[in-house]
């Protein structure tokens, strides 16, 4: 078996986008078929794999990454990841084929291939990470992709704040996440995942809990929990190629995805059960019953996707291996009818304008081809059978009420059981209610609500609905030859369950009550779109302080009023009380270090005294520094300070360390004329008369002590033995490099000097960013005019001296 | 009057910083020099060069490849650390030594990592430099309409 293959398909997707991007692909209708290949061909790739892999095999493949500090490239294979990875890359191809019709000859189609791609690697190795660390950069990769793609339609102020919402929930979880993937590495004493589970152990320590509470708590905001479920909805602001996908379909699934995939190990712990079944059950019921109140088709379909994506976490709670099988049933089942639902709305949206279901009505007659693939998903998402839906509704109830009938083996298992059914039971009479009245209201009925009915715009190319058509026909139909699909369920549910699931999958069970359970449910279902007006009306008396996004609201507007007021008090006002306040902190530590020394155990001052020159150096530099301190004017305060920098060159060449030098120079150099162009245009302070001198003379002189004392301490503190000879030893072997100081950077120290340019990137777009901003220069043009208003004539404000245009004209 | 000896110095200096930079990068391995050293050499010539014919022609010129050069440095440099993967791990040094009619020359992934760490000091120190400078000028205000892509 190839070693580079999963590693190699993550790669792929990957260079997709940027390859897609910069091929400008709106300009021409074989993009959509490009766009799809790379998916596609994973996703071949994957199928090939599939009949090794159902059997039980895995496929792993390790890189070592920096092997000292454990971090490992590691990608593991195995039934579950199969199930996603196929998700995520068939329902990819699909998405990315429809993606080019959506943006049909918008420049901007490249740009969200770009983002679409990141995000379908970021995915893709998610669910194929066999590293906890691995597995969190690309859960965080996700989250930015995700949130790149919300705020896709950036002049629209409901897309940039769902985005940050979105973000800022999933980032918060992801952090929490990332705490608990430490401790329970640490307490492993392995990241590595397949490792982790094989330590049933783990769940007997005391930092279990911890680690349960913050991995549980990533997870339930990654994948809309209640109640951090409110983001969800506003990540429909989402251009719907990127809902479809990202909020439907893959991404929200992570959550359920880390869920199961440490469900083998952790789900014996007797903590597993309650979380899991009460935020489950509760986000199943909740979502699904909010969504007949929406009247906007993607709002419909957000909250049913809040719905699944609770069955799924509360099935999870369970330690069956038959109910894992549910499990993988309702993913498959909710990925094949709810992306077709999403790339409908699309169209609709597309085509007619609007998707506001008030305004739509008999739409089978305007886009028949849209209406045939909407009523397939729909029915599909109804559990009308012989759907795949069917079948997961099926099941769920059945495991219910089996429990309900037949729980001996668990405690409590009728009243489960009970709750169980009944909570399921609503979900899927205001799913089906809710699906209904989209199809009703949307596609069959004659006449819409709204006197302004929506008008056909332009018809959809068939290609457009080629995608919605395939995926709602293969969730509808497929189920029929669902022995075909079994092995591929039944892997990935022994790799949640952590044991072999011997249960069959059949479509006809018979009469039995749960069948007429399930038919009454549609019956039921329909009657309430007919009743859907009371219903609406009644969800609408809903209290607004029982809204998610109304408590989240309020808390981060007490947290950035917190924000602001701390940076107000340490960092408000004038230059130099903002200075003090970070002085005084450097002071702060020097005093503390001070305070710990243990002055007795000090080595003596052995160094040779200083020659002659070197005072002569260090004497123009104490000049120069007083000469800084007490110059009247910001000019020559400059110059000073750059005479200090040349001394202190100098001193380096008199050390004969010409690479310091030729740095520090360079530096000298640049600070001052940067210095002078801030502050030579900007009109001097007023004279004032200080009234806290003292107290700078205070900081200034913490200050030199505090650079005294790291210097000394640097020089006489030896904590541990000096790397120095290493270095001098092993750079020209090593490092191929005769220039120890080069070498260090570039290759022994590699790593720090990444994280320093990767700052120094950072910087480069902050301050583009600040001083380029429309704010700071109407602030600027402000402070000119009153300045002009107060300098009066003789001084023509801080215009410097500008050139004039006619001797500016280049020479070319 | 004065920028006509600015130019006059900027006219012969900013070549010889710049052979200065290439020969500070190439040579930095083994003598004085290095990828952060040659970049700052470029911005020391890119300052001269703002002085002598003022921000804005110089942002027309250079302006807009500024960030992709800081961008594009990046990306270098983690490149060269991947490669290092293909030897073991990430960042592991790798050399190779290319012979060019009798004189040889050594290539190595820390180099294509200092010259990635170069662009992404010029790439910052001139934005800082171009954009600081012309913060001071009251006089740009035409630049008004270019801000939708910035903000």
């Amino acid at each position: 078996m190839p070693l580079t293959a999963l590693f190699l398909c993550v790669t792929v997707l990957a260079l997709a986008g940027p390859a897609l991007w910069l091929l400008r692909p709106h300009r021409s209708r074989w993009f959509a078929w490009l766009a799809a290949a790379p998916p596609a061909a994973v996703a071949g790739w994957l199928l090939w794999q599939a009949p090794a892999i159902v059997q039980g095999q895995t496929l792993v493949e390790n890189y070592a990454w920096a092997p000292d500090l454990g971090l490992a490239l590691s990608l593991r294979l195995d039934g579950l990841s199969l199930l996603f990875a196929l998700i995520v890359t068939g329902i990819g191809a699909c998405i990315a084929f429809y993606t080019h019709y959506y943006y049909e000859h918008d420049e901007q189609q490249g740009y969200f291939y770009l983002l679409l791609f990141f995000f379908m690697a970021s995915m893709l190795g998610l669910v194929l990470a066999n590293h906890l660390l691995l597995l969190y950069i690309f859960w965080e990769g996700t989250s930015i992709s995700s949130y790149l793609l919300i705020a896709f339609k950036s002049g629209y102020k409901g897309a940039v704040e769902g985005a940050r919402r979105a973000l800022i929930v999933t980032t918060v979880g992801g952090l929490a996440m990332l705490a608990g993937m430490l401790l329970l590495g640490q307490t492993a004493g392995t990241y590595q995942i397949d490792e982790i589970l094989a330590q049933p152990g783990l769940i007997n320590m005391p930092v279990f809990p911890w680690v349960l509470g913050l991995l549980l708590l990533g997870a339930f905001t990654k994948s809309a929990q209640w109640p951090f479920h409110f983001w969800l909805p506003g990540a429909m602001a989402a251009p719907t190629p990127a809902s479809a996908y990202l909020h439907s379909a893959t991404m929200v699934k992570a959550g359920v995805y880390l869920l199961a995939r440490l469900h083998p190990t952790f789900a014996l712990s007797p903590l597993w059960f309650w979380p899991l079944f009460v935020i489950g059950g509760i986000t199943m019921v909740l979502g699904a019953v909010s969504a007949i109140r929406y009247r906007d088709m993607k709002a419909i379909l957000a909250y049913t996707t809040i719905s699944a994506l609770g069955t799924m976490v509360m099935l999870l709670a369970f330690g069956q291996a038959e109910a894992m099988l549910i499990v993988t049933v309702t993913i498959a089942a909710h990925a094949l009818y709810k992306a077709p639902l999403f790339l409908i709305a699309g169209i609709v949206d597309h085509s007619m304008g609007t998707r506001d279901l008030r305004r739509l009505a008999g739409l089978w007659r305007t886009l028949p081809w849209v209406a045939v693939a909407a009523i397939l998903a729909g029915l599909s998402m109804a559990g009308v059978p012989p759907t795949w839906n069917f079948l997961a509704k099926e099941l769920l109830l059945d495991e219910f009420y089996h429990l309900w009938t037949h729980g001996e083996a668990m405690a409590n298992a009728t009243l489960l059981g009970a709750v169980g059914l009944v909570a399921s039971l609503v979900m899927a009479v205001a799913g089906a209610a809710a699906i209904f009245t989209l199809l009703w209201e949307g596609f069959l009925r004659a006449k819409a609500d709204d006197p302004h009915p929506a008008q056909l715009q332009h018809r959809p190319p068939f290609g457009f609905v080629l995608a919605p058509l395939l995926l709602a026909m293969f969730g509808a139909l497929t189920a029929l030859g669902i022995g075909f699909f079994q092995p591929l369920l039944a892997a990935a549910a022994g790799a949640i369950a952590g044991a072999p699931v011997d249960k069959t999958l059949k479509l006809w069970h018979g009469w039995t009550p749960v069948m007429i359970m399930s038919l009454s449910v549609l019956a039921v279902g329909m009657l309430l779109v007919v009743v859907r007006r009371f219903l609406r009306a009644g969800l609408e008396t809903t209290p607004p302080w029982l809204n998610g996004v109304h408590l989240y609201d309020r808390t981060i507007d007490i947290i950035y009023g917190f924000a602001y007021r701390l940076t107000k008090l340490v960092q408000g006002g004038p230059m130099a009380p903002q200075a003090a306040v970070t002085l005084m902190a450097g002071i702060g530590v020097v005093l503390l270090a001070f305070w710990q020394v243990d002055w007795g155990a000090l080595p003596a001052f052995g160094s040779e005294p200083p020659l002659p020159l070197e005072f002569l150096i260090m004497g123009v530099a104490a000049v120069a520094a007083a000469a800084t301190v007490r110059a009247v004017s910001r000019l020559s305060a400059i110059i000073s300070l750059g005479v200090v920098g040349i001394a202190v060159t100098l001193l380096f060449v008199f050390y004969s360390a010409p690479d310091l030098a030729l740095t520090q120079l360079l530096i000298e150099v640049l600070t001052v004329i940067l210095l002078v162009l801030v502050f030579f245009r900007v009109q001097p302070d007023k004279p004032l008369v200080d009234t806290r001198r003292p107290l700078r003379w205070a900081i200034a002189a913490g200050m030199g002590l505090f650079g005294m004392g790291v210097v000394l301490a640097s020089q006489f503190y030896q904590v541990g033995p000096s790397i120095s000879p290493y270095f001098l030893a092993n750079s020209l072997p090593l490092g191929q490099g005769g220039n120890v100081v080069n070498v260090i950077l570039v290759d022994f120290r590699g790593y720090d000097t990444l994280g320093e340019i990767t700052v120094l990137g950072l910087a480069a777009l902050g301050g583009y960013a600040v001083l380029r901003s429309p704010q700071l220069h109407a602030l600027r043009r402000q402070l000119n005019r009153r300045l002009q208003g107060l300098m009066g004539s003789d001084q023509p404000a801080p215009s410097a001296p500008v050139e004039p245009q006619t001797m500016g004209v280049s020479d070319d | 009057m004065t920028e006509i000896y600015l130019r006059l110095v900027d006219l012969i200096l900013t070549p010889v910083l710049g052979m200065l930079a290439i020969m500070l990068f190439l040579r930095g391995h083994d003598y004085p020099g290095g990828g952060f050293i040659a970049g700052l050499s470029v911005a020391a010539a890119i300052v001269l060069h703002i002085l002598a014919r003022g921000a804005p022609e110089v942002r027309n010129r250079i302006g807009r490849y500024l960030l992709p050069l800081t961008g594009g440095g990046l990306l270098i440099a983690v490149t060269a650390a991947l490669i290092g993967l293909y030897g073991g791990t990430f960042f592991k040094g790798m050399w190779t030594k290319l012979y060019l009619g009798g004189m040889e020359l050594k290539l190595g992934t820390p180099q294509l990592f200092d010259l990635g760490v170069m662009l992404v000091v010029v790439g910052m120190t001139t934005t800082y430099l171009l954009n600081l400078s012309q913060q001071g000028d009251v006089q740009e205000d035409e630049d008004e309409d270019n801000w939708e892509g910035v903000a």
